[in-house]
């Protein structure tokens, strides 16, 4: 039997790649298991196992505590949300105005270039003294999605076509006007390109948060907790939960993404 | 519209005042063939840290009123600079550009301009971009969607006024920059080398098309382009400028018919003429 693709076909692209992820994602649980039977660890169980155990989750929840996934879940994104949105309102008119004006940007440059390269959940421990567990952790994420956020709105404040400033001049606009009128508008793309880069680091942040401090809760405490009681295969559910609404997170952003840039006629 | 209806619906709007979106009713008084524009002795020089270049000199000119001017030049002169100037975009180093007794120093609406590589705001629909000036000079939104209608269909692009920019040819795309530069009712209409960008066939008909724009409405246009052939077939006037630092070789009165013949004999002599001084310029900067 020969298959044969049209790569011009929009449909048969899309049943090129679904066939080929799902082949990858078997030939994934396959190599898993054949590694847990090599190591024959606790620590890597059976890919069986793992799935009874996430079905069980999600049916039954956690036996230890008695709540269920979607308490985990729910605690994981309410944190999540409120770093993301700090993030935004704050990242937002600060990457204008650093894109905007050389001079504050050149004097703030320095401390974002200090800043910047610290893994978020180096601090962590600081932020949880200071505000606590739940703001500290809201923090932490904040750290993760701000400065994605920031870059990319100044780099696309930067990148704006400087002859769209000049027709709006001649069509009599002020400073303010085309700040609203053009600026803005074509540093969306950029904004939503920040927007995707943060989410996914922003996820991370949290859950790694919450495994570093279990009085967090969340999915991650779960899987902390999990790893304690020595149950592997409940723990790996709760890995692969974190991996999945990771990829929904992303998938999403991306998605609204390409659009936005669509209807604003970029590809940022 | 009614000037009542203007009145009612605009609470911004004040009639007294200089409509930023109808420039052209400030120069009524000046009749058709009379000077609307001087520009005085412009020069223009570009400093770089170890270089002094001086791109215009000497630049004087005055521009009739109702007028299709055309500046050509060999390439790497000063025929942009020249036009930024015009719009306000570059401080010229010294000169003085008027319009009417007004000075121009930075930009406005009463300089519309034209771009060679459109500048169409890509975000917005065609006719959200011929009514962005409008919305700048809050014109009531009836008005401003009757008069970008009007221009849209002026330039043929009326199936397409709620199509994005993307979707559009360039020719397509430079007519949307025409009607955006036109719908402003400027003073002056300022075109940089508007069909530059466009292929040769495209070009011939946009041409056609601001041939018809011209003789049914009374616009000043400063037109500026490396095709000597264009200049002949469209303008009143063609300036040519010498190489850098340019100035005025010559202005010289086209005073032909519309629509013109490329091959009459007086027009393929005169292009001749033009195009072996610009070649000799070319020649000399070697």
């Amino acid at each position: 039997m020969s298959i044969k693709f049209d790569e011009h076909n929009k449909y048969h692209r899309l049943v090129r790649t679904s066939i080929i992820t799902v082949v990858s994602l078997i030939a994934f649980v396959c190599l898993w298991w054949l590694v847990s039977k090599i190591a024959n660890n606790a620590a890597i169980p059976e890919p069986v196992e793992t799935f009874q155990a996430l079905f069980d989750l999600i049916a039954n929840g956690d036996a230890v505590t008695g709540l269920s996934l979607s308490t985990y879940i729910s605690s994981s994104l309410s944190k999540f949300i409120k770093g993301f949105l700090l993030a935004l309102v704050v990242a937002l008119p600060l990457g204008l105005l650093l894109g905007n004006f050389k001079y504050v940007r050149e004097f703030v440059n320095p401390w974002i270039e200090v800043l910047r390269p610290i893994a978020p959940i180096a601090w962590a421990p600081i932020f949880i003294l200071l505000f606590g567990y739940i703001q500290g952790a809201t923090f932490v994420v904040f750290i993760g999605i701000f400065f994605p956020l920031l870059t990319n709105i100044i780099f696309g404040v930067s990148k704006i076509d400087k002859v769209l400033i000049d027709a709006s001049k001649t069509l009599g606009a002020s400073n303010m006007q085309i700040f609203l009128k053009v600026l803005i508008p074509s540093t969306i793309p950029y904004l939503m390109n920040g927007i995707k880069v943060g989410l996914g680091i922003g996820w991370m942040c949290i859950v790694a948060a919450e495994l570093y401090a279990t009085p967090l809760g969340g999915i991650g405490f779960y899987v902390a907790n999990m790893i304690t009681y020595g149950a592997f295969p409940q723990a790996y559910a709760g890995i692969i939960i974190i991996a999945v609404l990771g990829l929904l997170t992303t998938g999403l952003a991306e998605y609204i993404s390409k659009r936005v840039s669509k209807r604003m006629g970029m590809d940022a | 519209m009614s000037k009542d209806k203007i009145k009612i619906e605009g609470k911004k709007y004040d009639e007294e005042r200089v409509r930023a979106d109808r420039t052209d009713e400030l120069y009524k008084h000046i009749k058709e063939g009379e000077t609307l524009m001087s520009i005085d002795n412009l020069r223009v020089v570009y400093v770089t840290d170890d270089s002094e270049t001086v791109a215009v000199e000497n630049f004087t000119l005055d521009v009739k009123k109702g007028e299709l001017i055309s500046i050509v030049g060999p390439s790497g002169c000063g025929k942009t600079t020249i036009l930024r100037c015009i719009a306000g975009l570059l401080q010229p180093t010294s000169g003085k550009i008027t319009i009417g007794d007004k000075e121009c120093t930075s930009p406005g609406s009463d300089r519309g301009m034209v771009f060679q590589d459109f500048a169409l705001f890509p975000w917005r629909t065609v006719k959200q971009n011929v009514k962005f000036g409008m919305e700048i000079a809050k014109v009531p939104k009836e008005e401003c969607e009757e008069r970008a209608m009007r221009y849209i269909k002026a330039v043929g692009l009326e199936k397409f006024a709620d199509s994005r920019i993307h979707e559009l040819s360039g020719g397509m795309k430079q007519r949307v920059g025409i009607a955006r530069a036109m719908v402003m009712h400027p003073a002056v209409i300022l075109m940089d080398e508007p069909f530059g960008a466009l292929d040769a066939q495209t070009r011939n008909i946009m041409q056609e098309q601001l041939n018809k724009i011209i003789t049914h409405s009374e616009r000043t246009i400063i037109f500026v382009t490396h095709s000597v052939d264009e200049a002949l077939y469209l303008s009143n006037r063609v300036v040519v400028l010498t190489k850098r630092p340019s100035t005025i070789y010559k202005v010289i009165d086209i005073p032909w018919e519309r629509p013109r013949d490329r091959a009459s004999p007086e027009f393929t002599a005169l292009r001749k003429k033009i195009l072996e001084y610009l070649e000799m310029q070319n020649v000399m900067e070697d």
